[in-house]
């Protein structure tokens, strides 16, 4: 879809807001035309009194700025419906964009989510939703307010005195030139001050985030003494920038005086010639009121196009914003065509002549031929990074194999529905997940509607309900991924959640060696009551625990190079046996 | 107590000179509508009486000299403004970066290093904006607004009442409005964390969303949260669409008053002119403007003082280490007492827990020694202290016998030498890196360096040799590259001590065997070696076992397997029951 296309789609859910906001922007902006015309007439008055006190003053007078105040009234109300229709329009879109946007990245395969940083996805929902809102704002006010203020005031100036009329529209979008002009000019001032700062950023959060290094190898000066010049080129360059972004209002100041001055002579000389001679100056008699009148006007006429110059920036961040979200909102949902319900048993899986790259033109597992049977334990062993977890990746359809199948009970994955063939698995990886919220919403993640003994059956059996007991609120107690939790409690947990659920194979990614002792036994326990008289696939970080498998898959560089059983890949003498005899060689 | 403010020291010419020519602007600004009232009362007449057009183009030409005056004199002060609050940036930035570059790790620690990096960037930035401000808009503001009041009282101080009362009106007003509005944003702000945290999650959990099929489950979460934050801003945007209309209500029945209560005063009594009521008319309109820009004001400025706050707590942190040097470090002998813990006890701030407790230890000249415990285990405190990184809270620690409070800091930190569990290159080149421990070291000391870290290698494959490129954190190289070029610089440094913290964890068995003979071999270089892998201590020739912040056991290898249960534990979890005998 088209960035018009999209935006088109969010703005036209809600066209009463528009019809609204248009209608209440005519009148204030009508209202607030009129305003200052009316007071010019109530000065005239007063002027005319003065040269003839024959005339009845109050009356007129009187009218003029009781009407006058009524029309401010209406200013009040109608421009503040405007703005706050205006505000919760675009605030609905903006909630819109942003539930959109959360959505489609669920819906994308996963290779999507595994290729762009997470921190920029994060960025996309939140700030750009944000840019694309403060531009929408801006926008819609200088389209209806500004445009509907120019014409109103060019309409009225022109009825009013059609010579005033063409000084101020040609002499006011000249200081918008100019100042669009100046910007265009000191923008590389601003470019290079953004490439510093952010040279400077790099640097001190390289430094500050590796300070015992810095002390113990003493170069703190060193360090200071870069930090300083690069700190001194940003100032040369930032003085600039800022030297020229703070020109824009003083020359719109001088613009804006300048025309006062031209206004106010021309006015008053033709309140001069009108006097003496009205008929000389057709359409353009002019009065002292009129002066005051087209002082303000010019102000007026003025502000719509001086804040087009600082909402300019605005919309061009906001369009870049939708640009990005646009790209994101057209990506491809995951394939999910399959009909088929998985029964109640998984019998078999067998993969079929399996290749698979994650880049097409870079297959790394060629031809794989595995079968295995209900009950079976299937062990990934390699050394770290080698792509252990492609194989999951391909079991649970997060990604596709190039060529080949992959069937369950002899039924291609490919036709089965995803959620039925996600189901039958239970999945606890070392990279735990724990999200925030309290223990027992992270437990009860996917059956929401489990009892209380479930729940505590489920931890017993995953060895966490003394931990969880002893925590300040016991089950209630939040928790994120940050929180105090350790590495090892956080992966009981999430054994926990997999236990509540029981499903039929089991997806068991070992912890490494960063846990310690006493917590490792626990989870090796959870681990294998979870296993118990299940198909079950474990990525094994230590041999010592696999020997007893039915199969082992030997990973290397993303490839499966060996596959059998224990004693089979010994007298292989190849990959295995190497990795085998290395964890033990200091051994002996 | 130092101010952030106080480097403002530097720029009193700027500060004094730039805002004397923004009044000059003020005066100028100020000037034009009693000018235009001339023009409206004498200049009107003369044309129209005696055919005088002097009396109008004469002031009009005047306005138009003051506003190009008015500019120029602006000109002025913005450039001053400009080198005052850059200038005054950059020293701040400067002294706050050298000060935490001397901080203590302790500190540094307990503040957090995201937080140091963002009073660095955004704290500074806005103390930076705010002196701006100060020189551009703190004066201008209200002079044009005290200005406009004593014209209006000098026209007609009956009518200049009215000017007094709406200042002070619009003034309650937008104060109340930023007021309300300001508490929102603290409540928004939560709501937009909440966001960000939940949109994190779900991220890093995709695969266990898919493999429970819960994506339906975060979507309605996540709606729920986009909902909340929708109501809390529909109603911050209350408060803010009332902010125009109230003011513009305000000021124009003000202007209404004015015209009302001056008829009388210009027909009835002849005090006023049309042309000065012309001129009071202007006044309110540039009050309006002036006000709203005192509104910008309080924001910037509240802003600024939160970020002076965090900034002035940095500067004037109090170091914790002493630094009152009574020896320099001296030579011993193979075998003589090299660090000595007698009960030492540490914990962050008083009243909580010890992070280590009593631990008791005694290392020797020349020693392999071998520290291990699981996670949280206090093996990274422990060597914190021997550092002196940190102070510990209780006992002893004897340096070659003498308190290690007594020595230099600096001279310690050159005693000993550390590779870290993070293996950390800096930008630059393979060479600039080697000379952070050795600024004069030959070429030879560093292939020395290089092949005894089993870096030679692979470093020999590079065409540009020790001049080839390593990007922002090392990022260039592989860990277990990284790894091996860390240990080389830090052999470079020929220190007494060498600290191997879990810093050869990415390398192969075999790697690590050889890597390890290499600096084993070095009979008078004490080493430290602190690992998760029993493998990687089997030989020292002393292994202290930690466990919770405790030492739980000293012994070699053999010995430790029969009176250590913790290590017992450790060993059998990576090699199995079988290989025990």
């Amino acid at each position: 879809m088209s960035i018009k296309a999209r935006l088109f789609t969010y703005i036209k859910r809600y066209p009463l807001y528009l019809v609204f906001s248009l209608f209440a922007a005519l009148i204030f902006v009508t209202a607030m035309c009129i305003t200052p015309y009316l007071v010019g007439k109530a000065i005239d008055e007063i002027t005319y009194f003065l040269q003839d006190n024959t005339v009845d003053l109050s009356c007129n007078f009187l009218f003029y700025l009781i009407f006058a105040g009524i029309l401010v009234v209406l200013v009040l109300i109608f421009e503040f419906l405007f703005e706050y229709i205006n505000s919760i329009f675009v605030e609905k879109i903006s909630k819109d964009l942003k539930d959109d946007v959360f959505t489609k990245l669920n819906e994308v395969p996963i290779s999507y989510i595994d290729q762009n940083a997470h921190g920029d996805l994060v960025s996309r929902v939140i700030n750009d939703t944000d840019n694309i809102n403060v531009a929408l704002v801006s926008g819609f006010r200088q389209l209806y307010q500004g445009i509907i203020q120019i014409l109103v005031t060019f309409i009225v100036m022109f009825i009013l005195n059609w010579i005033l009329g063409i000084v101020v529209v040609v002499l006011t979008p000249l200081g918008f030139l100019i100042s669009y002009k100046l910007a265009h000019k000191t923008n590389k001032y601003f470019k290079g001050q953004a490439k510093i700062v952010g040279e400077l950023g790099a640097t001190s959060l390289e430094y500050i985030n590796n300070i015992d290094l810095v002390k113990s190898y003493k170069f703190e000066k060193e360090i200071i003494d870069e930090f300083a010049s690069k700190n001194a080129d940003l100032y040369k360059v930032g003085q600039k920038a800022q030297f020229s972004g703070s020109l824009t209002n003083p020359i719109t100041r001088l613009i804006n005086n300048s025309t006062y001055a031209i206004v106010g002579m021309i006015a008053a000389v033709l309140c001069a010639l009108s006097f003496n001679n009205s008929s000389m100056i057709l359409g353009a008699s002019c009065t002292v009121g009129t002066v005051l009148t087209f002082i303000q006007f010019s102000n007026q006429f003025a502000k719509p196009f001086n804040e087009i110059s600082s909402c300019i920036p605005e919309i061009q961040t906001g369009y870049s914003s939708l640009l990005r979200l646009n790209k994101i909102l057209n990506e491809d949902n995951d394939v999910n065509l399959g009909k088929e319900n998985l029964g109640e048993e998984v019998k078999t899986i067998d993969f079929n002549n399996i290749s698979f790259g994650y880049e097409k033109d870079k297959i790394i597992i060629k031809d794989f031929n595995v079968n295995i049977k209900e009950g079976e334990k299937i062990a990934i062993v390699g050394p770290t990074g080698c792509g252990k977890t492609t194989i999951i990746n391909l079991l649970l359809r997060f990604y596709d194999p190039v060529s080949g199948n992959i069937s369950f009970n002899n039924v291609d994955t490919k036709d089965i529905k995803k959620e039925s063939l996600r189901s039958v698995f239970g999945m606890v990886l070392q990279d735990t997940w724990i999200f925030s919220g309290t223990v027992r919403e992270n437990i009860t993640y996917a059956k929401r509607d489990a009892s209380e003994e479930d729940i505590i059956e489920a931890c017993k059996k995953s060895n966490c309900l003394d931990f969880i007991e002893r925590l300040p609120n016991g089950f209630d107690t939040y928790i994120d991924d940050y929180s105090g939790l350790s590495v090892g409690q956080k992966q009981l947990i999430s054994i926990a959640r997999v236990m509540l659920v029981n499903p039929k194979i089991m997806i068991l990614d070992e912890a490494t060696s960063n846990i310690d002792t006493r917590t490792e036994m626990k989870i090796s326990k959870a681990f294998n009551i979870l296993m118990k008289g299940k198909t079950s696939f474990v990525i094994a970080h230590r041999l010592s625990t696999i020997v007893n498998s039915d199969l082992i898959l030997v990973m290397k560089d993303g490839a499966i190079i060996e596959q059998g059983k224990h004693e089979e890949l010994l007298n292989k003498k190849g990959f295995y046996y190497e990795l085998y005899n290395a964890q033990y060689a200091q051994n002996n | 107590m130092v101010s952030s403010y106080s480097y403002i020291k530097y720029f009193k010419k700027e500060f004094i000179l730039g805002p004397t020519f923004k009044m000059l602007e003020v005066a100028f600004e100020l000037l034009m509508p009693f000018l235009m009232s001339y023009i409206i009362d004498t200049g009107i007449m003369a044309a129209e009486q005696y055919g005088d057009y002097t009396k109008i183009v004469l002031p009009g030409i005047i306005i138009f000299l003051f506003a190009v005056l008015g500019l120029c004199s602006t000109l002025v002060c913005q450039h001053f403004a400009s080198i005052a609050s850059q200038g005054f940036g950059t020293r701040l930035r400067n002294a706050l970066f050298e000060k935490i570059m001397n901080m203590s790790l302790r500190n540094v620690e307990l503040i957090g290093k995201g937080n140091l990096n963002t009073a660095l960037s955004n704290d500074i930035n806005r103390l930076q904006v705010s002196v701006a401000m100060m020189i551009r808009l703190v004066l201008r503001a209200p002079a044009i607004v005290i200005g406009s009041l004593i014209c209006a009282f000098i026209i007609d101080w009956q009518v200049a009442l009215i000017f007094l009362g709406v200042v002070v009106l619009i003034s309650i007003v937008l104060f109340i409005i930023l007021f309300l509005s300001s508490k929102k944003v603290v409540l928004i702000q939560k709501k937009v964390d909440e966001l960000v945290t939940l949109t994190n999650d779900s991220l890093n959990g995709m695969r266990v969303i898919k493999a429970f099929n819960n994506e339906k489950v975060e979507v309605n979460k996540f709606k729920n949260k986009t909902k909340s934050y929708y109501d809390e801003m529909k109603s911050v945007n209350f408060i803010n669409a009332l902010t125009n209309p109230l003011t513009f209500l305000i000021i124009n029945i003000a202007i209404l008053l004015v015209v009302y209560f001056s008829k009388d005063q210009i027909i009835y009594e002849g005090i006023l002119t049309t042309g000065e009521l012309t001129s009071l008319i202007q006044y309110l309109n540039q009050c309006f403007v002036a006000l709203i820009a005192v509104s910008n004001l309080v924001i910037i400025f509240t802003r600024a003082f939160a970020s002076k706050k965090r900034v002035d707590y940095l500067l004037n942190l109090k170091e914790d280490l002493e630094n009152n040097p009574k020896f320099a470090p001296f030579s011993i002998q193979n075998g003589e007492n090299l660090i000595k813990f007698d009960d030492v006890s540490f914990h962050y701030n008083e009243g909580e827990n010890n992070v280590v407790k009593n631990l008791n230890f005694d290392i020797f000249k020349g020693e392999k020694v071998g520290i291990i415990g699981g996670t949280g285990s206090g093996k990274t405190t422990l060597i914190k202290l021997i550092e002196r990184f940190f102070d510990r809270s209780n006992g002893t620690i004897f340096y070659k016998s003498k308190d290690i409070k007594d020595y230099d800091l600096n001279a310690l930190h050159q005693e000993i030498s550390l590779v870290n569990q993070k293996a950390v290159l800096f930008k630059g080149t393979i060479r600039s890196n080697l000379q952070i421990a050795k600024k004069d070291a030959t070429e030879e000391e560093m292939i020395e360096a290089l092949k005894e870290a089993c870096a030679y290698d692979f470093v020999k494959k590079f065409p540009d040799f020790l001049d080839h490129e390593v990007e922002e954190s090392g990022k260039n190289f592989s860990g277990g590259q990284r790894q091996r070029l860390s240990i080389a610089r830090a052999l470079l440094k020929k220190s007494e001590i060498l600290i191997l913290d879990d810093s050869t964890s990415a390398l192969d068995y075999l790697t690590e065997k050889e890597l390890k003979n290499n600096v084993f071999h070095k009979s008078d270089l004490t080493t430290l070696v602190i690992a998760q892998r029993v493998s990687s201590i089997i030989n020292c020739d002393k292994i202290i076992v930690m466990y919770h912040g405790e030492v739980e056991n000293i012994g070699t290898h053999e010995e430790l397997l029969k009176k250590s249960s913790v290590y017992k534990e450790i060993y059998l979890s990576q090699y199995g029951e079988e290989n025990v005998n």
